[in-house]
C-alpha cells in the first residue's frame, strides 16, 4: 500500500518498499518534516512532538544526500548507512528510518511476509502475558490516536511479538521486549518489523537474545558491565554509586528496552535506536555509563542510600543531550573494549556473590528463629583478635577489658559525663 | 544500606523508614495502588513494572514522621529470581496483590509465600490485598470468605481494594497504615535497634499499642 489514508482499518498500513512520499497536507506549522508515524495516523492530528521550526544548515544537508542515497539504496553500501545513522541527529525522520533500519540489520525483500492474525496465535503460552503488557503500553502511541488506531496497532504488536517467540521456541519474552518491539513497528510497519525484531533477538550477536534466555542472569551479567565502565572514567563517582548500594537495577528498564520505556520523547528513542541499530551489542550499557556520568553532579549531592539513589537515577530527564551522550559513549567503548573490562567484573561479581552469601547466613539465621541481623558484637570483636586470645575463656576476657575500660574511664572521664 | 546508620545518629531529627515489598503477579495492580497510595490518585496509564521501581511518601504517626518506601516488583516470574531478590534485603514488610477477578493470581499466592519464607520474612508484618474490586461481576469475583481463608492460614490481613475508586482511597490508605502501626509498635525491636550499637546511644522509643481499627483483622 502506498499511499497515506487515513482508513483506521487498513491492515497493512507501511511497508519497507512502500512509497513514503511525502505527506499530502502538511501542517501549516510545521515547516520542515518530521512527520512521526506519518503512515499510520492522520496526518493533520498525529505526531509526537512538533519539532524545532528552523533547520540546522547541517541537517538539511545532511537529509539531501540521505534522499540521494536513498534514490539508490542498492549501490549504497551498509557502512554509508551507519555513518548516516551514527552521526549527529542519526536518520532525522521517521520517513527515513523506515527505509534504513532494515537495511542497518540486513533484512531482504523476501524477508518481508504477511503476518498471520492474532487468532492463529492466541493459544501460544506467552500470550496472556504479551497481551497483558501490549493493553499497558498506551503510553508509547502518539498522543490523540484514534481508538481504533491504536487498538488495531497493539493487535499488530501482539502478532509481532508472538511470531518470534514462535519461530524461535527458546527466545523467552520478557516485559519490556513490547517497548522495543513497539518502537519498530511504530517506525516500519508489521511486515518489516518482523524480520527486524527476528534480527535483534536471534543470532550469536543478536543484541536482545541475552535478554530472552531461560534466566535473566546473562542480562545482570552484561549490565555489570556499566560500573566498571564508569569507574574507569570517573573514580569517585562509582565509589559514590558503591557505597549507596545501588546496583545496577536502575538502568535496567533503559538496557532491555534500549531506553523505549523510560523516555517520554519519542524522537530521544528513534534517535537512539538509529545508533543502537548498528552498534555493538554491548553499546546501550556504554550510553547508561554516559548518562550516569553525564549526571554525576546530582549523584553527588544525593544521599548515599540505595533508595534515593535508585529514584534519581531511574527517572531520566526529558532534556538529557543526547547527541553529546552518544559521543561520550562511543569514546568510552573505544577506550574500554568489553574484553579489557572483563576481569573487572569477574571481580565484581565475586564480590557480589560474596556478599550474597553473608546475606544468605544471615537470612537462615532469620529464618531459624534467632533475631540476630547481623554477627553479635563479642564476636565481630574475635575476628580482630589474635588467634590464641580468641581460645581465651570469656571469664578472663571480660575481666581485662573492665580492667582496660576502667583505666580508659579514669584518663578519660569527661567522656562519660 | 545507610538507612540505618542515618537513624543512629542520636539528636538528630532523622524520620524513621520503614521499607514494604509490593509483590504478585502481573498486572495484579501493584504499580497503581502504590501509587494511589504514594500520590492520592489512579495511574492513568499504567505501563508494566520492568525490574523493581520505587515510591515513597512521609506519613504521621503519634506526631512522628515517618518514611514509608515502597518497593513495586516486576510481576513476571523471570525478574524474580536473581534480579529482585536483592530488595527483599532489609525490608520491613510485605504486601501480597492479587486480582480479585483472576483466580490464577489468587493461587500464586502460595509460590509467593515461599517466595518470602526463603527470604526469611514470614515474621515480617504482611498483608493481602485483593485489588480491582470494582472488575467484572459479582460471580466472576473471588469470594472473600475464600480469599479470608487463606489470609487466616497464613496469618495476615486481608484487604479487597480498587486503586482505581476514588470511594476506595481510605481502603488503600489503610493497607499500608496498618503495616506502618505495626511495624511502629514493633520498631525497638526492628529498626531503631542498631547493629552493634552500644548502651548510652540507644533511643528507647515507648512501645506503643497497636492502634485499633476496626475495618481490619490484625491476627498475625
Amino acid at each position: 500500500m502506498d499511499s497515506y489514508d487515513s482508513d483506521p482499518d487498513s491492515g497493512d498500513k507501511c511497508n519497507l518498499n512502500g512509497d513514503c512520499s511525502p505527506l499530502p497536507d502538511k501542517l501549516p506549522n510545521d515547516l520542515n518534516h518530521t512527520k512521526n508515524i506519518d503512515d499510520i495516523a492522520t496526518p493533520s492530528e498525529l505526531n509526537f512532538d512538533q519539532e524545532f521550526a528552523f533547520e540546522d544548515p547541517e541537517i538539511t544537508e545532511k537529509k539531501k544526500e540521505i534522499e540521494a542515497c536513498l534514490e539508490n539504496p542498492d549501490v549504497i553500501n551498509v557502512d554509508q548507512w551507519e555513518t548516516f545513522a551514527k552521526t549527529k541527529a542519526g536518520l532525522i525522520s521517521d520517513e527515513y528510518r523506515r527505509k534504513i533500519w532494515p537495511l542497518l540489520v540486513g533484512v531482504t525483500q523476501d524477508e518481508l511476509t504477511e503476518p498471520p492474525s492474532l487468532d492463529e496465535l492466541s493459544t501460544h503460552p506467552e500470550y496472556n502475558q504479551v497481551v497483558l503488557d501490549v493493553n499497558r503500553s498506551l503510553k508509547r502511541f502518539p498522543p490523540g490516536i484514534p481508538y481504533e488506531q491504536r487498538v488495531a496497532l497493539q493487535d499488530q504488536l501482539t502478532v509481532l511479538i508472538l511470531r518470534v517467540i514462535i519461530k524461535h521456541p527458546h527466545l523467552k519474552y520478557y516485559q519490556g521486549y513490547h517497548d522495543v518491539a513497539i518502537t519498530l513497528l511504530l517506525v516500519c510497519g508489521d511486515r518489516a518489523s518482523f524480520p527486524l525484531l527476528c534480527r535483534l533477538s536471534y543470532g550469536p550477536k543478536a543484541p536482545l537474545a541475552p535478554f530472552m534466555q531461560l534466566t535473566m542472569q546473562p542480562t545482570q551479567h552484561l549490565l555489570n558491565y556499566m560500573l566498571p565502565v564508569i569507574r574507569r572514567a570517573d573514580d569517585r563517582l562509582a565509589e559514590c554509586l558503591d557505597k549507596s548500594g545501588v546496583g545496577t537495577m536502575f538502568a535496567l528498564p533503559w538496557y532491555l528496552t534500549w531506553f523505549g520505556h523510560s523516555l517520554n520523547r519519542y524522537s530521544d528513542v528513534v534517535r537512539l535506536y538509529d545508533y543502537f541499530l548498528c552498534a555493538p551489542p554491548l553499546f546501550p550499557v556504554y550510553v547508561t555509563a554516559a548518562i550516569v556520568l553525564h549526571r554525576a553532579p546530582q549523584v553527588f549531592s544525593c544521599d548515599a542510600d540505595m533508595a534515593m539513589m535508585h529514584c534519581l537515577l531511574s527517572r531520566l530527564p526529558d532534556d538529557l543531550p543526547f547527541e553529546d551522550i552518544l559521543v561520550v559513549a562511543q569514546k568510552l567503548y573505544e577506550k574500554n573494549d568489553p574484553t579489557d573490562l572483563e576481569s573487572e567484573v569477574a571481580a565484581l561479581e565475586r564480590r557480589e556473590e560474596e556478599q550474597r552469601k553473608v546475606e544468605d547466613e544471615r537470612m537462615r539465621r532469620r529464618r531459624a528463629g534467632r533475631v540476630v541481623p547481623s554477627p553479635s558484637l563479642p564476636y565481630r570483636l574475635a575476628r580482630y583478635l589474635p588467634a590464641p586470645l580468641r581460645r581465651t575463656p570469656r571469664r578472663t576476657l571480660l575481666a581485662l577489658t573492665a580492667a582496660i575500660l576502667a583505666v580508659y574511664v579514669y584518663y578519660k572521664p569527661e567522656l562519660f559525663r | 544500606m545507610s538507612t540505618s546508620a542515618n537513624e543512629s545518629v542520636p539528636g538528630l531529627k532523622q524520620k524513621k523508614v520503614f521499607k514494604i515489598i509490593v509483590l504478585g503477579d502481573s498486572g495484579v495492580g501493584k504499580t497503581c495502588l502504590t501509587f494511589r497510595f504514594c500520590e492520592g490518585q489512579f495511574l492513568d496509564k499504567s505501563e508494566a513494572t520492568i525490574g523493581v521501581d520505587f515510591r515513597e511518601r512521609t506519613i504521621k504517626i503519634r506526631n512522628e514522621d515517618i518514611k514509608l518506601q515502597l518497593w513495586d516488583t516486576a510481576g513476571q516470574e523471570r525478574f524474580r529470581k536473581s534480579m529482585v531478590q536483592h530488595y527483599y534485603r532489609n525490608v520491613h514488610a510485605v504486601v501480597i496483590v492479587y486480582d480479585i477477578t483472576k483466580p490464577e493470581t489468587f493461587h500464586s499466592i502460595a509460590s509467593w509465600m515461599q517466595e518470602i519464607e526463603s527470604h526469611g520474612l514470614m515474621g515480617a508484618p504482611r498483608v493481602l490485598v485483593g485489588n480491582k474490586c470494582d472488575c467484572g461481576t459479582p460471580e466472576s469475583r473471588l469470594a472473600t470468605t475464600y480469599a479470608q481463608r487463606l489470609a487466616d492460614k497464613y496469618g495476615m490481613p486481608l484487604f479487597e481494594t480498587s486503586a482505581l475508586l476514588d470511594s476506595e482511597c481510605d481502603n488503600v490508605e489503610s493497607i499500608f497504615m496498618t503495616l506502618a502501626h505495626k511495624l511502629y509498635s514493633k520498631q525497638p525491636l526492628r529498626v531503631i535497634s542498631v547493629e552493634g550499637e552500644l548502651g548510652p546511644r540507644r533511643v528507647t522509643l515507648s512501645r506503643q499499642k497497636r492502634p485499633l481499627r476496626n475495618d481490619t483483622c490484625l491476627c498475625s
